[in-house]
């Protein structure tokens, strides 16, 4: 009796085994990122880490406290970022296939940045100009750099 | 501002408004007001008030912006300053109960004489706001500088403050937006009202409306500073009587009204 079930056991797990093996892909592929046009505001290796807690700490020192370098923009992200169609329009960056979303189908993590934001750049912008040492060095040191009045009252108006 | 429910914003037919405040200097008035109402509701305002204190005194901010709207110079059937908040922040333009409205003009006519007046009515940007005060999540919130806005990254959409704005100056965003301006985040889901334009005022120029008014030619808004003596507002409002919408809500709107 008990060599029976271990034999229906073990037919199982042979016949589950097989399935995973012809059906079996391979691992995902890694996602192909594009190419970003100009600089990135910090070490393209270091963003891809930081990126989630730095977009949440500039926004709340751009909307709260009003203090908003050249850097912290998300159109400055989008301008570099962003690719054309053949017709020279740009498409949505969380477009399946653009930069936002390769990442984020990879990884399986919703962003939802552009129910609010233009996934597009404005269309005066040009981009590329646009070399960020300086403002960085201002953005991590941004108390410091804050005008006299919003210093003196952030206690006051801190959430 | 004698009589609190003459002025009804979003009707375009409102019952007019009496010229009572004209006369009387705005701190007076506004002084006049606050000791009315301490009067007439002593046990229950000192609470109320001194909270408000606890956060420090709004007077002592030295950098307020104010808008001062001269209804004298506002033109009756030109909308160039809806027309530029709509471009400008990306809004549809339409005004059913669906569709964001940050700002609109308002006409008010005395029954008795015919006296008709005509002037932009959008967020105040109180000194003490109650849309800020009911905010659940402080989305909702008074930037040091004094204006007022919705942190759409906190905002839930519970529309609290659409109800306690009695300006009517919030606007919920029904459905789902595609065409956003850049510069002028919005999404559905979320609470929104005038931002003054403040990613304008951030970069030195004037809110949309103002700039637009002044191409029209007519002048009839001007922006500032309202604590800075030497800025062009301060200056205005200290020649001439001005006075705010519902005053007596001691709110201390910083759009301050000339000529209504």
């Amino acid at each position: 009796m008990r060599a029976r079930a271990l034999a229906i056991a073990i037919s199982v797990v042979a016949v589950l085994l097989a399935a995973l093996w012809f059906t079996h892909k391979g691992p995902v592929p890694r996602p192909l990122i594009a190419q970003a046009r100009g600089h990135c505001v910090v070490n393209p290796s270091r963003m891809r880490r930081i990126h989630m807690m730095w977009l949440r700490q500039v926004r709340m020192r751009v909307v709260r406290y009003g203090v908003a370098l050249r850097a912290d923009r998300l159109t400055r992200c989008i301008s570099c970022h962003v690719q054309k169609n053949a017709q020279g329009q740009a498409i949505p960056i969380n477009a399946p296939g653009q930069f936002c979303s390769t990442c984020h189908v990879y990884a399986g993590v919703k962003v939802d940045c552009f129910a609010c934001h233009a996934a597009v750049p404005e269309p005066a912008f040009a981009p590329g100009h646009f070399s960020g040492a300086h403002h960085i060095q201002a953005a991590f040191l941004w108390p410091r750099v804050l005008p006299r009045h919003f210093k003196a009252s952030l206690s006051r108006a801190a959430p | 501002m004698t009589d609190p429910d003459s002025f009804v914003p979003q009707d375009s037919k409102a019952q007019a408004e009496n010229e009572g405040g004209c006369d009387v200097g705005r701190r007076r008035l506004l002084a006049m007001a606050g000791g009315v109402a301490v009067l007439a509701l002593a046990p229950g305002v000192t609470v109320w008030a001194s909270t408000f204190r606890a956060k420090g005194a709004v007077d002592a901010d030295p950098v307020r912006y104010g808008l001062l709207i001269d209804a004298n110079h506002c033109q009756g059937g030109c909308d160039a300053c809806v027309r530029a908040c709509k471009q400008y922040n990306g809004l549809s333009g339409k005004t059913g109960p669906d569709n964001a409205q940050w700002i609109r003009k308002v006409t008010i006519q005395d029954p008795k004489t015919g006296f008709t007046r005509n002037f932009p009515v959008m967020c105040q940007h109180c000194a003490k706001p109650a849309c800020v005060a009911v905010c659940p999540t402080g989305a909702s919130f008074r930037r040091a500088d004094g204006i007022v806005l919705v942190d759409k990254h906190r905002c839930i959409g519970c529309r609290y403050c659409l109800m306690a704005c009695p300006y009517q100056a919030r606007s919920f965003v029904a459905h789902k937006v595609d065409d956003q301006r850049p510069r002028a985040p919005r999404g559905k889901g979320t609470a929104e009202g005038c931002t003054l334009c403040v990613e304008r005022v951030d970069r030195g120029k004037p809110p949309a409306c103002v700039a637009a008014c002044a191409r029209r030619g007519h002048k009839a808004m001007l922006f500032g500073n309202l604590h800075d003596p030497q800025s062009a507002i301060a200056k205005r409002l200290a020649q001439y009587a001005s006075t705010t919408i519902r005053a007596d809500l001691g709110m201390e709107p910083g759009v301050h009204y000339r000529g209504i």
